[in-house]
């Protein structure tokens, strides 16, 4: 396969979901991480300690409580997931190779990182099965609101509330990142930062150099063609 | 491979709702969605063994009989399944090319057997992952082989096709002497006549018994040297006329002129030729003398006859570099020990090292352990660096041999698998891009992502070439015409196979562009695309009209070496007349701005 997922991850927290716990070999050394993190050492290579983490996601009942998607949805996604990631996480790496893969004429990295931190909700560095159905399902069966708060989060980049120039810069960067050079008409230095300011031009309302989520949601609700955009990827899966 | 990325699609699709409150331009239309019926379970009984699968899993390759609406000829309605009368081990493998992408070849299978289930299901074996292929080619070429010397045998009994000119006789015959009962016999006599040409020029210099009133003994050369001279003369004609029948039927005279063995036969006749012409001139009778050495390399015309001697010589010009590295090591440690003999030496008396020329051949003496014992040191100290010498020589002898015979066999057959690699990475390429087709709804999709990226940032995705000629255009205040030609042009993309198809139609198009001149019309550009990409087109130019078809190409053209491990397939237009509408709308509004200006 194209993706030949790490068996060698750096451990992520793996605290409230099952985990399949698997002998340790060298009881007596301490693990190179946090105290849940399990892992299967090779025998066959004393010194180099591979850990490979499996992750199970939550029940079947438990994921279409929490989203929207339907029992054969569901099943048809984790498939997928499954087959691409077989320990059931997605690192960022991975994560920024596979996102990579559809934008070949740019450098999609940076905007998949700022997609990374988006999906992965608490933040331990991986994404896990259910991180990945819950932001598909706002994406795709969530109201406008929950799709531009969403939206919202991640152009947030520190989370605290406020979309900053700093921040607005930094996504816009990565968006032209995506385009590549070979663009017409070329991407020239300050299109992102034009393009910043149109933004904050049209969402700061009180004129404080940051846009709130309410500021967000207002304009974007009064603007029709973002409106309209929102509704255009109903039907993906 | 193709299947791993088309699993992550939707996600990608789905994220790109970040870029809708940031667009500078509203997105376009998605692409109408074929809801095929609901993913359900196929049942496939290869003899006996039955196989499950997804549908969606066999049609992740559409144009193998599994995933097209080819497999429908082997539904069996009673039992519900498609049934296949085939080989259900090597089905297996085929089953796990759809699930993960990877084609593998089982060892212990048949090659035959397992081509003929490839070409069965319409797999191309260039798919074969990396992990097998070496051993499929492997197989592939000594069968091949196998087959080839069969066909040769029952060729020979054959008889030779009549339409076969006389030439082409004569070549055939030089060649392969075992083809008729004349080549063989050709064979064996010029082989005699080599043999008896060599062992007369050995036995030229033996002396003879003489005669009790001659005063010195005299070579039977000088004795009997008529009949020499008669002998010599029959071979030589002999080989004269070999080497012009051979030329005559070479098929290419100038390759056979610069082969190696006819350079050979040309060295052995010339010196009798040289010889006749020369009178017996004092002056030049020492150049005869060295001249008549080359007799002795019509022994090489022997590698003719024997495919080992030419086996050798192969091995022995593939390993030169490291009979080059175990020269030039030798001839250091000759300099070097040499230099200290000579000065060691240079205090004894009578000593017969006289330069350090001259101590050069002790040293190589002493190193190869010959020890003929011309010349020895005196002085306690040459005794001492002399027996240094020899037992480095031992070492410096020694060591290199085997590494150079192993690298014999090493570097021989290095050279033929890195040959081998070479001519198997060409050919799959090719095969892999006729291979992956993915879907071509996974197609539309992606172009439509990205053209979402593009409205997003209210840029567009061109192919380098086109960049650098509407940087150059953009000084001529014609900007649409650059941007119908960025338009019509393809993306650089990363998948080798796209790259090259389109880049090779994109120069010609940016050419077309230069050549017909800014005033080019949208017609001429169009004529001169459809002109040239007959084939993935066909599709769309018989459903669309002709402006239409231009953008739609182009639109296609623009995303396809996007799309990550693709082929161009053919563009969006599919039978039914809903998704051609659509799409039709969705680039009404691109040609609308094009020829707005």
């Amino acid at each position: 396969m194209l993706y030949p997922f790490p068996s060698l991850l750096s451990c992520p927290v793996l605290s409230e979901t099952q985990l399949i716990s698997v002998t340790h070999l060298f009881p007596g050394a301490p693990l190179p991480s946090l105290p849940h993190a399990l892992s299967l050492t090779d025998s066959t290579d004393s010194d180099l300690e591979l850990a490979m983490v499996r992750h199970q996601p939550e029940g079947l009942e438990q994921l279409q409580a929490q989203t929207k998607f339907t029992r054969k949805e569901l099943q048809s996604l984790y498939r997928g997931f499954k087959n691409e990631c077989p320990s059931g996480l997605v690192d960022e790496e991975t994560f920024k190779l596979i996102y990579s893969q559809f934008f070949p004429q740019g450098d999609a990295t940076t905007y998949a990182h700022f997609l990374f931190n988006a999906f992965d909700m608490d933040r331990n560095g991986s994404i896990r099965f259910e991180d990945f159905v819950i932001g598909l399902s706002v994406l795709l069966r969530g109201s406008v609101t929950e799709k531009l708060r969403w939206a919202f989060n991640l152009y947030d980049i520190n989370k605290d509330g406020y979309i900053t120039k700093e921040e607005m810069l930094a996504i816009m960067k990565s968006i032209y990142d995506m385009m590549g050079r070979y663009t017409f008409p070329s991407v020239k230095d300050d299109a992102a930062l034009e393009h910043v300011e149109k933004f904050f031009q049209k969402m700061d309302r009180n004129r404080d150099g940051v846009v709130t989520i309410d500021e967000f949601i207002e304009t974007c609700q009064t603007d029709e063609n973002i409106m309209s955009s929102m509704q255009l990827f109903e039907n993906v899966i | 491979m193709a299947a791993g990325v088309a699993a992550w699609l939707p996600f990608a699709r789905a994220a790109a709702i970040g870029w809708m409150p940031v667009a500078s331009a509203p997105m376009p239309p998605p692409p109408r969605d074929k809801r095929r019926g609901q993913d359900g379970l196929i049942i496939l009984n290869v003899s006996g063994t039955r196989f499950q699968t997804w549908r969606n899993t066999l049609e992740r390759y559409p144009d193998t009989l599994l995933g097209s609406t080819e497999r429908d000829f082997f539904f069996h309605e009673e039992t519900n399944e498609y049934f296949f009368d085939r080989d259900p081990d090597i089905f297996r493998h085929i089953l796990n090319f759809y699930r993960t992408g990877k084609l593998h070849y089982p060892r212990h299978e048949c090659i035959s057997a397992y081509d003929e289930e490839l070409a069965f299901f319409g797999i191309i074996p260039e798919i074969i992952g990396d992990c097998c292929y070496e051993e499929y080619k492997d197989r592939r070429r000594e069968n091949a082989e196998r087959i080839q010397d069969d066909e040769e045998n029952e060729n020979n009994k054959d008889m030779v096709p009549p339409d076969m000119s006389f030439r082409e006789t004569m070549w055939r015959a030089f060649e392969n002497p075992h083809t008729s009962t004349m080549a063989l016999v050709f064979y064996y006599v010029t082989g005699f006549f080599i043999a008896v040409s060599v062992m007369a020029n050995v036995v030229e210099t033996v002396p003879c018994s003489s005669g009790p009133n001659r005063a010195k003994e005299t070579s039977c050369g000088e004795r009997y040297a008529l009949a020499f001279f008669c002998l010599d003369t029959a071979c030589v004609m002999i080989f004269t006329v070999e080497y012009l029948l051979r030329l005559i039927a070479a098929p290419s005279r100038y390759k056979f002129v610069k082969s190696v063995m006819s350079i050979i036969d040309v060295v052995a006749i010339m010196p009798y030729y040289i010889g006749l012409v020369m009178t017996d001139n004092e002056d030049v009778s020492g150049a005869f003398v060295t001249l008549r050495v080359f007799r002795v390399f019509r022994i090489f015309k022997f590698s003719r006859h024997s495919a080992g001697l030419r086996i050798l010589g192969y091995t022995l010009k593939s390993c030169a570099s490291e009979l080059g590295f175990l020269l030039f090591s030798l001839t250091m440690a000759i300099i070097i020990f040499a230099t200290v003999m000579f000065y060691a030496e240079k205090g004894s008396s009578a000593s017969k090292f006289t330069s350090i020329p001259a101590a050069f051949w002790y040293t190589i003496v002493t190193m190869t352990t010959l020890g003929y014992g011309d010349m020895v040191p005196k002085t306690i100290m040459g005794k001492i660096f002399g027996s240094i010498c020899s037992l480095s020589g031992v070492l410096v002898i020694a060591l290199p041999v085997p590494v150079i015979v192993s690298n014999f066999s090493r570097i021989y057959h290095q050279s033929q698998r890195a040959e081998k690699r070479r001519a198997q990475k060409a050919s799959k390429e090719a095969g892999q891009a006729l291979v992956c087709k993915s879907n071509p709804t996974f197609e539309t999709q992606h172009h439509h992502l990205l053209h979402c990226l593009e409205k997003t940032t209210n840029h567009e995705f061109v192919d380098e070439q086109t960049y650098e000629t509407s940087c150059m255009e953009v000084s001529l205040a014609k900007p649409s015409m650059s941007r119908s030609s960025s338009m019509s042009s393809s993306q650089h993309g990363l998948s080798s196979c796209c790259t090259r198809r389109n880049k090779r139609k994109t120069f010609n198009v940016s050419n077309s562009n230069m050549v017909a001149g800014r005033r080019g019309s949208i017609q001429e550009l169009s004529t001169i695309h459809i002109r040239e990409r007959p084939l993935s087109n066909s599709r769309s130019s018989l459903n669309a009209k002709f402006e239409e078809t231009v953008p739609l190409n182009s639109e296609e053209q623009s995303y396809i070496t996007a799309a990550v491990i693709s082929m161009p397939t053919p563009p969006v237009t599919t039978p039914e007349g809903g998704d051609s509408t659509s799409s039709h709308d969705f680039l009404q509004s691109n040609i609308v701005r094009v020829s707005a200006l």
